[in-house]
Parts: structure tokens; sequence; C-alpha cells
């Protein structure tokens, strides 16, 4: 079943007067339960896009269908996780991931009830009265992945989570995201600018082309799970991801330095 | 994780700073006194350390700057707390009206830097020489500051904050109390400090010379009766409260807030 269509989705943007056009028409049709990475140049429009599809920005023409009808508000069936995590520096962790279930107007208890869940998920369980400060950049990833899991999205939105981790971490949280995938059967959308990132995660991953950005490749990636950032089996999508990108990024530093 | 440590710290760091300022009250009073001796100036411009001590005995004694010091300070709460109140309305405004908050905010240097007492014939006319003139007075110095740190505050609350808000389904009123208004405290809290400190000079301007009663106006009596011990008691005390105040009670606050938030790099 398909779960979020985006249908010719046009934006442009006002940059010092001119208006540059970010994308050029995307299609785009995610199943229910499809784990899709979004890559792409930096700067070619790819978190704009994910943005309209959280509600968070307006397409100029297009629209976006959820489960067949068109959305334009932000909403927690679209929950999203950052970059810089977003969490809310004035709130416990367990507030936090609370914070969506609270603005629902779901009662206290239950609430607790979802947020232990979660925590438990993510194993942060210990860290339930921290404040985010207290937090490593990674745990505040999993803080802000537990927060937007709690509030049971129809899909999942991911901008660049883990473009801030050390290696280390990254590696770490790529496996676990993979299992809760699994466990979880959410839809999700990745968008990254590391290749090896959205060859070890999507089922499908969309290549983006530089600015005005359209799709420009989509690749299949049928392997086993979990994958692991070491496996040399991914080296071939890789490379064929690798060699679609290269040419947009040249595209995209000539854009830069003209 | 390191609390028992840095409680030892705390206190160790206390303790030094009450020998230091001990250190350099003494080192005041003596310079002081040295020259009271030298004979400079003659008694009634220059007192004594201990002719300042005895006006403090004097007022105290008959309770009178007790007295004082409770209309003084009764009049700067009233005050600051309309200042507060109507300051933070007139601010969220000024965030939902935006070309006035624009056209506020561009002559907000002017209304920042406006000297308190350059209110105080304004009122006298406009008020009357009551204890409503001293309230406006206050009022005016202070809620200009209150107003453009609201709205200043909620302007820079980082779009992040707001983004991920309104991902997570807040809206409306429920956005603004569960978002704007933590999200602005660190700052909203540094706009309420320095609008207390208006208040404060204002009070003491508008006491001087509209007042027949409280800290402002003890100070002046004492240079109407030439008695400049009272005079250096109540600057004193004036020095004292505004001290402890902030100390005590909206520098702790903000501590209170940035340790919370993680703003204090020292911890």
């Amino acid at each position: 079943m398909t779960k979020l269509q985006a249908r010719n989705i046009v934006k442009q943007f006002d940059h010092n007067g001119n208006s540059v056009l970010a994308l050029d028409g995307i299609n785009l049709n995610v199943e229910e339960g499809d784990f899709v990475c979004i890559v792409g140049p930096s700067g070619c429009g790819k978190s704009t896009f994910l943005n309209i599809v959280a509600g968070l920005e307006t397409p100029d023409s297009g629209e976006i269908l959820l489960n067949g009808k068109p959305i334009s508000n932000p909403g927690p069936d679209r929950t999203m996780v950052f970059q810089e995590g977003a969490l809310f520096p004035w709130l416990k962790v367990v507030d936090n991931v609370e914070f969506g279930l609270k603005m629902a107007g779901i009662p206290k208890d239950e609430r607790s009830q979802i947020s232990q869940r979660y925590l438990d998920i993510m194993q942060l369980s210990k860290f339930a009265d921290s404040y985010t400060h207290q937090l490593s950049m990674g745990m505040k990833q999993r803080v802000a992945i537990a927060r937007a899991l709690a509030m049971d999205p129809e899909v999942l939105l991911m901008d660049e989570p883990f473009a801030a981790l050390d290696s280390q971490t990254r590696d770490l949280l790529l496996v676990e995201l993979q299992l809760i995938w699994e466990r979880t059967k959410k839809t999700i959308i990745f968008v990254t600018h590391n290749i090896s990132e959205s060859v070890i995660l999507g089922n499908r991953v969309i290549v983006f082309k530089n600015r005005p950005s359209k799709i420009k490749k989509e690749i299949i990636i049928d392997y086993r799970r979990p994958r692991l950032t070491e496996d040399e089996n991914l080296q071939k999508y890789y490379h064929e991801i690798l060699n679609e990108l290269k040419t947009e990024v040249k595209a995209r530093i000539k854009d830069e330095y003209q | 994780m390191t609390g028992t440590t840095s409680k030892k710290g705390n206190l160790h760091n206390n303790l030094g700073d009450a020998a230091n300022i001990t250190l350099f009250l003494a080192i005041f009073i003596g310079i002081w006194q040295i020259v009271f001796m030298i004979g400079i100036w003659p008694t009634i411009s220059l007192p004594s350390p201990i002719m300042v001590a005895q006006s403090f005995v004097k007022l105290g004694s008959n309770y009178s700057i007790f007295y004082n010091i409770g209309i003084t300070l009764g009049r700067l709460v009233a005050a600051f707390s309309i200042s507060a109140f109507l300051g933070t309305i007139i601010g969220i405004a000024m965030i939902k009206f935006r070309s006035f908050g624009k056209a506020l905010n561009s002559i907000s240097a002017g209304l920042l830097s406006f000297p308190s007492i350059a209110w105080v014939p304004f009122s006298i006319l406009f008020i009357g020489f009551n204890e409503f003139g001293i309230l406006f007075v206050v009022i005016m110095s202070s809620i200009f500051s209150i107003m453009i740190s609201t709205y200043s505050s909620i302007r820079n609350i980082p779009p992040l904050y707001i983004n991920a808000a309104r991902n997570m389904g807040a809206k409306g009123f429920s956005s603004f109390r569960y978002v704007t208004i933590p999200a602005a405290t660190p700052s909203l809290i540094m706009g309420i400090r320095q609008a207390w400190s208006f208040a404060w000079h204002a009070i003491i301007g508008a006491e001087i010379l509209m007042s027949i009663v409280g800290l402002g106006h003890i100070l002046s009596v004492g240079r109407e009766f030439l008695d400049m011990g009272q005079v250096i008691a109540s600057m004193i005390t004036i020095f004292a409260i505004g001290l402890l105040v902030d100390r005590f009670l909206l520098h702790k606050l903000e501590e209170r807030v940035r340790k919370k938030w993680g703003l204090d790099p020292h911890q």
C-alpha cells in the first residue's frame, strides 16, 4: 500500500532578490514499511523536500498525500528527527520524549508508559531524569529518535540525524536504527549526504540532482540486514551511487564558486 | 557525579570570596579613617566611619530606617509588578503586530537610555505630587526594558525549537505556554534583572524629589540638616539592598535556569 506520495513538488526560494528554483518537480511514492534514503549534494534541496513532507514548509506547487489524503500542516503523523536533535533544553529527557503526547492531550499515566517503552528501546532509561546538556551527541540523537517514535507516526522523517556524530557512534546507531525499523515496521524517509549511510539503511536510495533538484536515479538495495559499515559487498552499491553523485557534486561546487 | 567535590569547591570559593570582601572593606574603611584624620575636609563634609555607624544606630533606634526601607521596597514591588505585567503584554503584542513591534524596537535605544529622573516633572504635572506620581516614574523607567527584552527574547528563539514543536503538534496557546515561554526564559530573566535595576534607580530619584518618606527621602533630609552621617548611612543602605536583591534573588534565579539549561561553562 502506498503510504506517502509526493506529486510534482516545486519550490522556489528568494535569494538576494533572485528567485532560485530549489525543487523542480519531485515525484516519489513510498510504500508502507519502506525505508527510503535520499542522497544528494549539500544544498540540493533534499532537506527542503523533507520539510515539505513534514508540513514545515509549503511547496509552490504540487502536493503531498498521506494515505491518499493531501496534507498541508505539520502533524504528529509525520514526526521528524532533526540534524541538531532539536531537543528542548528546559525539559528532562523523559519530558522531551513525552512532549508531543502532552500536546496531543494524552493523560499522564499513559504518557509515562509510552515514554518508558521508547526510552527502553533506545536504552536511555537510566537517563530519563537528565537534562539534555548532560548527554553526549549520540545520546541526544537517541532521545530525538525516541521522541519521534513515541508519537507512533505514520512516517518517520530523518534529516541527516547522524551528521554530527563521531564515526563509532554513528556505526552503532546505524545498526540500532535498522533493528528499530525491523521491530516497529515504520515507514522511514531518511535524508543524508553520506553515501555509505544511505547504502546501509535504505531499501531504496533516491539520488537527487543538483539545483534545481529532480530525482536523478533510484537504486534498489536488496541485501540482508543488519548491514554493517565494513561489509564489502555493499561497495558496489556505494560506487554506483558515488558515480551518480560525482557529476552533481562537481556541478554544485561550480555553482558555489561562480 | 561530582556532587560532593563541587559542593566543597563552592564552600571553599564562598569562604574565599568572603575573606576577599572583608579585606577590601577593611582597607577601604582604613583609608577613609586616615583621610578623615588628615582633615582635608571639615567633619561636616566627611564624617569618620564611626560617626556614620552612629548615624546607623540613630536611624535604627527609632526603627525609622526599617520603616523607610519598607516604604521604598513596597513602592518598588508595586510599581515593578505593574511594569512587568504590562511590559510583558506589550512585548507580546509587539511580536503579534509586526510593524508595531518594529517601530517600537527601532526607537528602543532612546526609550531605554531615557533618564528616569527626567520623568519626574512630567509625572508631577500629569499625575500629581503623590504616591501614584512616584509609581508612575518607576513604571515608566522600567517598562521599556521589560517590553524590549520580552520582544527580543521571543524573537531570538532558535527556529529549530519552533519547528520541532510544530512537528510534534504544538499549536496556539499550548505552543506559547510550553515552548515560547520556556525557550525565552534565560534571556527574559536578564531583561528582568536590567529592568529591576532601572526601577531601583528611578525609585530613589523620585523619592528624593517627590516624597516625604522612603530611603530617597531620608537621604535628602540628611542633606537639608547638613547631616552627612545620615546621607552616607542612607547611601550604604541603598547600596546594600541593591546588592542583596540582585545577588540573592535575581542572580540566583538566573544561575538556576542557566545551570538547568547547561549554559554555565564552569560546572
